[in-house]
């Protein structure tokens, strides 16, 4: 509670989920018709993408470029002061107090957590809708998020010899997780399994209603991890090169880990609008394909038909099929200098020895493919299971106010009878 | 942790001998200015703490080589050198909070491993400001809590180290000489048998510093075992019931003063005039 940054970031938090909050409740009331305009279609007006994603996107920046900063200050203050060299004496062992300042991290995290906490109760009050599940899904998903920023943060605190140099790691790490999501889109292969355990990446899977136990275990693994290299580096009496092996063997086990997990699929649709799922009966029709499914796309990363293709097709085959390999043929980055190829914008699916072509990255047109390709008769599609919507149109009533200026006031009030 | 934190307790208590100390009591130990101390008191004189061969560089510069001594139970201990002689390496060494490049620590003739170091000794470095935004009164309670003293333990510090008008006051605020009273009081609280202090009267003036070394002579007289790393040579004569002198990273004489000058075929002369013959 005596850290300054701490506070900085709790009064800075009102305003970036106010400002996030109220744009989202503007935005969603005018494509539920509010000013005249005509209503979009309900199937399309989700709270997951209208309202909570861009609401808690304030707290993805603030595990980005606020927290990491609270999280080093926490270990390198002490560093700094000598009270690191008091701390080592105490009683209790250096994992224990490692993992207590973790709890400390988390405990101010959760703090800064009420103003998005807040955005929600007013959502509901303005009479919005919220799906308990993947509402819960991404609050899971921000606080792991949060807790690996916190983890890096207190690793390169310890290893670094200052707080500037742990800030500038942190930096690095983010930016080097930035650089591998670029390079890794539409490719496939190790990189783009690597780039799935991105902070980015994995965030956006809890933002899309998707629980995937592989994408837990790496972010657990990593922030253990974390907490681990700070134990063995804020142990001063250890020899440099037995930090290094313990460094190493750490380094080993999480990369170890990552492919254990690679192959997961254990994964769960939480979103109300099942936008990670073929219909029930699909699943169930598609899940007698036992053979390994291979498509090869010839596709640039920068298509948007590959997007297209990854988000309707891929991403939900990935579930059903155990043995889908896909593999991205086109040779360029945009596909801008590939038309003339005669290939291009072609998708291939082989089972066993049949393959098939279709240019379409649209559900029904590529099922109807795969089903004819495995001879399976393809199932009716039930009416009941559409998503009805749910268009609220209403002002962010208050949102201003309580964000804006009560919040920092409040917290501004808090921090001086603290400090007194 | 259980057994030295016990121990501990029961030094507060005066109940100097315990089975895990295994040291004897009964033996009239002489301070180290010849005469029998006013602080003179039934102590131990069994190693407590031996040092054996250690030796520890940076990079290319050796900074200890071979330093070999003995702490004995109940005394003061006067770590003595020039700056730049290696008693705060030497000290962060036994304390277990930098690698020595060879060389064991032993704790009652057993060895201590660095593990368990902070189970017998607690080792106060110079020169820090941990907490600085908290208050004085924050952290004697934080420690007082941690070691489990009584109200009368800690009450006991306030007087002689002068704290009652900083109890208030942020560390930040602190002067240097404020902070290291406030620094001392924090390693009296703690509860291990062997307490290092380095440079305990950096900062103190004159009357501080008379005052904390009767502080220091008092927890030494209820069996408490210090280990003072001291630049002033004068400083030490008086305080210490045997010296360590360290130059260039060895050890160049350890004794009590008298010991010292027949080390040095002194007929008379203060701590100085030793050192100086023999570095």
């Amino acid at each position: 509670m005596a850290s300054r940054a701490f506070w900085l970031l709790l009064i800075m938090m009102g305003p970036l989920v106010g400002h996030g909050f109220i744009i989202a409740v503007n935005l969603y009331a005018e494509a539920s018709g509010m000013g005249g305009g005509s209503a979009a279609l309900a199937q399309g007006l989700t709270p997951l993408d209208g309202i909570l994603v861009p609401t808690f996107g304030a707290y993805d920046l603030a595990a980005t470029l606020l927290f990491p900063f609270v999280a080093i200050r926490a270990i390198a203050s002490e560093k700094q002061s000598g009270g690191l060299k008091l701390a080592l004496q105490f009683p209790g062992s250096l994992p224990s107090k490692v993992l207590a300042k973790g709890l400390v991290l988390l405990g101010g995290w959760l703090i800064a957590l009420v103003p998005g906490l807040l955005a929600l109760a007013l959502w509901k009050i303005y009479g919005g809708h919220l799906y308990r599940p993947e509402t819960g899904n991404l609050l899971l998903g921000h606080l792991l998020r949060v807790m690996l920023s916190g983890a890096i943060g207190v690793a390169a605190a310890a290893i670094a010899e200052s707080a500037a140099s742990a800030a500038i790691v942190t930096l690095g790490f983010t930016v080097g997780t930035w650089a591998i999501d670029f390079i890794a889109a539409g490719r496939g292969g190790l990189l783009a399994q690597l780039a799935n355990y991105t902070p980015t990446a994995a965030l956006r899977f809890f933002e899309q209603g998707m629980l995937r136990l592989s994408t837990v275990i790496v972010m657990l693994a990593v922030i253990i991890a974390g907490l681990a290299l700070a134990v063995v580096w804020l142990d001063t009496g250890r020899s440099l090169r037995a930090r290094l092996l313990a460094t190493g063997a750490l380094i080993v086990l999480i990369a170890g880990a990552m492919v254990a997990v690679g192959g997961m699929r254990a994964g769960w649709d939480l979103s109300e609008n099942r936008r990670n799922s073929f219909s029930v009966a699909d699943e169930l029709a598609l899940s007698q394909i036992k053979d390994d499914l291979r498509m090869t796309v010839y596709l640039a990363p920068e298509d948007p038909r590959l997007t297209d293709l990854d988000q309707n097709i891929v991403k939900k085959l990935r579930r059903i099929l155990p043995h889908l390999e896909v593999d991205y043929a086109a040779n360029s980055q945009t596909g801008l200098f590939e038309g003339a190829d005669e290939h291009y914008g072609e998708i291939w699916y082989q089972l066993k020895d049949q393959k098939v072509m279709e240019r379409s990255t649209i559900e029904p047109v590529v099922l109807e493919q795969l089903y004819g390709l495995a001879h399976i008769v393809a199932p009716a599609r039930a009416e009941t299971e559409d998503f009805p919507g749910y268009p609220l149109a209403t002002r962010p009533k208050w949102a201003a106010g309580i964000f804006y200026a009560l919040w920092p006031l409040l917290t501004i009030l808090t921090w001086w009878l603290v400090r007194r | 942790m259980g057994g030295f934190a016990k121990k501990s307790s029961a030094i507060r208590s005066k109940e100097v001998t315990t089975p895990e100390i295994g040291v004897e009591i009964g033996v009239l130990v002489q301070s180290s200015t010849g005469t029998t101390s006013d602080y003179a008191t039934l102590m131990p004189v069994n190693d407590l703490l031996t040092i054996k061969s250690i030796t520890k560089s940076f990079s290319k510069r050796r900074v200890l080589e071979d330093v070999n001594f003995s702490v004995r139970g109940g005394e003061v201990l006067g770590l003595i050198g020039p700056n730049g002689s290696g008693k705060t390496t030497l000290l962060e060494c036994i304390a277990g909070l930098l690698p020595a490049d060879a060389g064991t620590v032993n704790f009652n003739e057993r060895v201590l491993p660095r593990a368990r170091r902070k189970e017998a000794l607690f080792y106060l470095p110079d020169a820090i400001l941990p907490w600085a935004e908290q208050s004085v009164k924050w952290a004697l309670d934080f420690f007082a809590r941690l070691y489990q003293c009584s109200a009368s333990d800690a009450t006991a510090l306030t007087e002689p180290l002068r704290l009652g008008a900083l109890m208030p006051a942020r560390i930040s605020s602190l002067s240097k000489g404020e902070r290291k009273r406030v620094l001392l009081a924090l390693g009296l609280l703690t509860a291990q048998p062997l307490l290092l202090l380095d440079e305990p009267f950096d900062g103190l003036d004159l009357r501080q510093t008379r005052d904390v070394m009767t502080l220091l002579r008092s927890h030494a007289a209820k069996g408490r075992t210090l280990m003072l790393s001291i630049h002033q040579l004068v400083d030490a004569g008086r305080v210490c019931d045997r010296l360590v002198l360290l130059s260039g990273g060895r050890v160049a004489g350890a004794g009590s003063l008298d010991e010292l000058r027949a080390q040095a075929d002194l007929a008379e002369g203060g701590v100085e005039e030793v050192f100086l013959a023999l570095t």
